[in-house]
């Protein structure tokens, strides 16, 4: 009879396995929010508003707030009352066991040419998302928002609150002023390797403020286009980082590309590899193929997930962007393009399935193994 | 062999309205287009979102870039998660037809128990 009990239990274990979800937007309260800024920076945004460039002045996005439309959040002024929301509909719903939030606030933060106000917003989000959402739920996870700006900032807000268990990378967006394996940004990588921190990038704000245009052919019109327009940035970044020499010169880092796609990473190491055999001597810095930095330096989130037409082509490519090792799964709570955690990928093996969705993540952010895991194996 | 499942009642469901019902332990969308009853099995086939619960809307066309027209006025739903479009009518995916959420068969009927009675409407599930 114990045996049969077991064996239901871990059968009730595996349909519904722990997940670490690496992409999630919990809205902010503004009000909460602005209470960690200094009084000049209130002052100003009570006089003249945030002065913030937006992605929704420029582009449209999927749904209405860019939502799934029955994801509908309290309104009543407290982060306590979002966070709960998010608990029923998310965490408890698909039993979630690390959320990484992936930025608290506005990656407008990104784009404005003011970097003292922008580092003052980084200020005001990370505290505000320490205190009303980290410190509230022990599965919740943060990113560390830096303005990016001003790498030295950067590097003192990393500095600050770079230690707290509870924050588990630094984040900046996809959109950029310089490419990010630019060594403009040295200080920023330094202060992740100070304190054993992933970078991350978050497609997000390309071609906003000061921010270069979503293309290197100039501005797109329309929202597909621009979301096409952001993988290309983030190859740029990928190819920016390895060929700079940044994971030469900072051996510990780990390099994020969130919500970018994942499969075209395949054919882009394979073309790396074969244009580095032939101009390797231009970079020797470089000294093993491009593929190797990130196998050991990269990972990529899942969402959203693009499927072959042909089921038959879902595994070699996986096999083909280290899975195994680099992808994370993502949902992108709450947004539109969301993934389900129960739908979204096609079968795979168990030991696959666990790798993508808790394992990977797991060890990069230093998270522990699910409470149980060995028991049910 | 068909169950029926009581919907509203023929004032409850004006053109260009919908209800979402429990019926034999599926949740269904009912719609009114123009007087005719539609119903759907309120589940996206993409990702199991609850399809009827996203905005009814138009087939939109153009005949070049910056022209938008719009034809079968409420005859379209939008998933409320991925925003896929599907046809009410045959519960197929616009843009790709074998991709499509299960359609039942409604009925509006009356009995003469009283004068003012108004007549109902019933989504008939497989047994």
């Amino acid at each position: 009879m114990e045996s049969t009990a077991i064996a239901a239990d871990a059968r009730k274990r595996r349909t519904k396995p722990a997940i670490i979800d690496c992409d999630i937007h919990i809205p902010s309260v503004k009000e909460e929010m602005l209470a960690y800024l200094p009084r000049h920076y209130r002052e100003q945004i009570d006089t003249f508003g945030m002065r913030l460039p937006s992605q929704g002045a420029m582009y449209l996005n999927g749904a209405k707030g860019g939502r799934m439309q029955e994801q509908q959040f309290p309104n009543d002024g407290k982060t306590s009352s979002i966070l709960e929301h998010f608990r029923r509909e998310h965490l408890d719903k698909y039993n979630i066991a690390h959320a990484i939030l992936t930025g608290i606030g506005d990656y407008g933060i990104n784009t404005t040419p003011d970097p003292d106000y922008a580092a003052a917003l980084c200020r005001a989000s990370n505290d505000y998302g320490i205190d009303h959402f980290v410190s509230q739920d022990p599965r919740v996870k943060s990113s560390i928002m830096i303005p990016k700006q001003d790498p030295l900032l950067a590097a003192q807000e990393i500095d600050r609150v770079g230690d707290h268990p509870g924050l588990v990378q630094v984040i900046v967006s996809n959109g950029a002023e310089k490419p990010y394996g630019n060594r403009f940004y040295y200080p920023i990588y330094e202060a992740c390797v100070r304190h054993n921190l992933p970078f991350a990038v978050h497609v997000s704000m390309e071609g906003i403020g000061i921010n270069h245009p979503p293309t290197g052919a100039g501005h797109v019109n329309h929202y597909i286009e621009y979301r096409m327009a952001r993988t290309q940035i983030m190859m740029a970044h990928l190819a920016s980082m390895i060929f700079e020499g940044v994971f030469v010169r900072f051996p510990e880092l780990k390099f994020v590309m969130i919500e970018a796609g994942m499969l075209w990473v395949a054919p882009y190491m394979w073309r790396m590899d074969q244009d580095w055999k032939a101009l390797r001597s231009q970079t020797p810095w470089v000294s093993e193929p491009p593929s190797e930095y990130v196998r050991r330096h990269v990972r990529f989130t899942s969402q959203p997930l693009e499927l072959p037409p042909d089921n038959a082509m879902f595994e070699p490519m996986m096999n083909a962007i280290f899975a195994d090792t680099n992808l994370l799964f993502a949902s992108d709570y709450p947004h539109w393009d969301f993934d389900s955690p129960l739908k979204a990928f096609p079968k795979m093996s168990a030991e696959r399935r666990e790798r993508i969705f808790y394992a990977n993540a797991a060890e990069l952010y230093g998270l522990p193994s699910p409470a149980g895991q060995e028991a049910s194996e | 062999m068909s169950a029926k499942h009581y919907v509203a009642t023929v004032g409850e469901l004006q053109p260009g309205g919908k209800r979402i019902v429990e019926a034999g332990g599926k949740s269904v969308g009912v719609y009114n287009i123009d007087g005719v009853y539609y119903a759907l099995r309120n589940l996206c086939p993409h990702q199991g979102a609850g399809l009827c619960e996203g905005v009814t809307s138009a087939y939109v066309t153009s005949s070049g870039p910056g022209d938008f027209a719009y034809t079968c006025e409420g005859e379209i739903v939008r998933c409320p998660w991925h925003q896929w479009e599907f046809d009410i009518k045959t519960g197929q995916m616009v843009v790709d037809p074998r991709m499509r959420t299960l359609t039942y068969d409604v009925s509006v009927e009356k009995y003469e128990v009283s004068v003012d009675q108004e007549a109902r409407i019933y989504v008939h599930l497989p047994a």
